[in-house]
């Protein structure tokens, strides 16, 4: 991969970290308000192959949090992958960017042979199911979302999350941010979701956070040992915390809920697969 | 298509410090490391799942090789194949500074017993590894007789570390 451009201004991150970056193949899972931001930092710092994984369209309640949307993307109802690819172009045109209109599941293979996953879902079933997909394939899985959650009559908390997790570390089961209770909270609500409120300025922190945790994993710049971070947003007081939630845990040593028999790969795997040739 | 071989951190440095046991007469350490397998946009990825120490009673002494395997050795292997559906990937270590590639006894040898992988599983690739402390290298079989050079290495830890395989230079004579 050869890159071209400046990168001195990020030339702590390590001797060869223009190098590290450039070799990168990263997934953006969610194209939104914060998989948009994300696509564009990722363009910013030099990634050598993005891969943008989102089923829809812009649709004008998206203007006010998708990075690199026109008026006139909303006019002709563009995808949002195409969006974010001429926001990676625009700025280095040189990256490498597969970019396929579907959800994450339809596309798979563009997961598989990827470093890091980033998934920007809506949704604890979702981010469940992808952060699956991540460990099957021995990948680190990088989440944000924002919810804002009404408290009393006119009165909004804002907040959020960043986390990462990599295998051989707790997953967002074990960490206890995706329980069963969740899980059934949101299958009874299937159908009625209304509407998600997201505003760009959390959608904006979320995605900088994220790599941020991406950046760390890549690059000598912050020698670390985290099986997995989990930053906790508040965004009414403004504040980006380590989640205390782990804490008060008991986080097993090896993960249950991944791996196991057939938790590598993929289980009907055959040379003989047309893929193949 | 290019090949990419993908373990956690955790997975090869224990398969490291096993190579460097000492061992009563062998002058070095083999393995085997089981596989499974995907196919992404432009890689086979090969997943490495479990790690296989030759035991110490499998080595047969000869001086004139780094350590040689018997066949009971082989036997385990192909069996781990047969039963659990996985690829293999003999590995051993050259942990002297210099090129990291295969001795062409290694090529040799290789040419001899990967294939047999293939009469207990034929959907799944095999083939062999050589690491040293920081880096790994390694061939593939996708055939009996299909070898190529392994592309890529990922090692997925507190840090994700890409690593492009060397080629081997001039080694097609004893594939």
């Amino acid at each position: 991969m050869s890159t071209q451009g400046d990168f001195s201004r990020q030339s702590f991150l390590g001797a060869d970290s223009e190098d590290r970056l450039a070799r990168l193949r990263v997934v953006i899972a969610g194209l939104g308000g914060g998989g948009s931001h994300v696509a564009q930092q990722l363009a910013h710092v030099g990634v050598g192959e993005i891969r943008l994984l989102d089923p829809d369209c812009i649709d004008p309640s998206n203007l006010n949090r998708l990075i690199g949307a026109t008026q006139e993307d909303v006019k002709a109802a563009r995808p949002k992958v195409l969006i974010a690819q001429r926001t990676i172009h625009g700025i280095r045109p040189w990256i490498k960017v597969a970019a396929e209109q579907k959800k994450w599941q339809e596309a798979a293979h563009l997961i598989q042979d990827a470093h890091v996953v980033i998934g920007c879902l809506d949704g604890f079933q979702q981010r469940d199911y992808l952060e699956g997909a991540a460990r099957r394939y021995l990948l680190p899985y990088i989440d944000v979302g924002m919810e804002v959650t009404k408290i009393a009559e006119g009165a909004f908390a804002v907040s959020g999350q960043m986390i990462m997790t990599r295998p051989g570390g707790p997953c967002l089961q074990c960490l206890g941010f995706i329980t069963p209770e969740r899980l059934a909270q949101e299958e009874n609500r299937y159908g009625d979701a209304g509407i998600n409120p997201q505003v760009v300025w959390t959608n904006g922190t979320l995605a900088s956070l994220a790599v941020g945790a991406l950046i760390r994993l890549v690059t000598p710049w912050f020698p670390t040992q985290e099986l997995y971070t989990w930053l906790e947003f508040d965004g009414n007081a403004q504040t980006v915390s380590p989640s205390e939630q782990p804490r008060y845990r008991l986080i097993p040593e090896t993960c249950p809920h991944r791996g196991g028999r057939d938790g590598l790969g993929d289980p009907f795997f055959a040379l003989t697969s047309p893929s193949l040739e | 298509m290019k090949t990419l071989f993908r373990a956690t951190a955790d997975f090869m440095a224990h398969v490291r410090r096993d190579l460097e046991r000492p061992h009563a007469f062998a002058h070095e350490r083999v393995g085997f490391i089981a596989v499974r397998a995907t196919t992404g946009r432009e890689h086979l990825v090969l997943l490495a799942e479990r790690y296989h120490p030759v035991a110490d009673e499998d080595y047969i002494r000869d001086d004139t090789v780094g350590a040689l395997i018997g066949q009971e050795a082989l036997r385990k292997a192909l069996e781990v194949a047969l039963l659990q559906s996985v690829g293999m990937f003999h590995v051993h270590a050259h942990f002297h500074p210099g090129k990291l590639w295969f001795s062409l006894t290694d090529l040799r040898e290789q040419a001899r017993f990967v294939p047999d992988f293939f009469s207990v599983r034929e959907s799944m690739p095999h083939g062999a590894l050589v690491l040293n402390h920081t880096d790994a290298a390694g061939r593939v079989w996708l055939s009996r007789t299909g070898i190529s050079t392994i592309d890529e290495f990922d090692t997925i830890g507190a840090k994700v570390e890409v690593a492009r395989g060397p080629s081997g230079p001039g080694t097609d004579f004893y594939v």
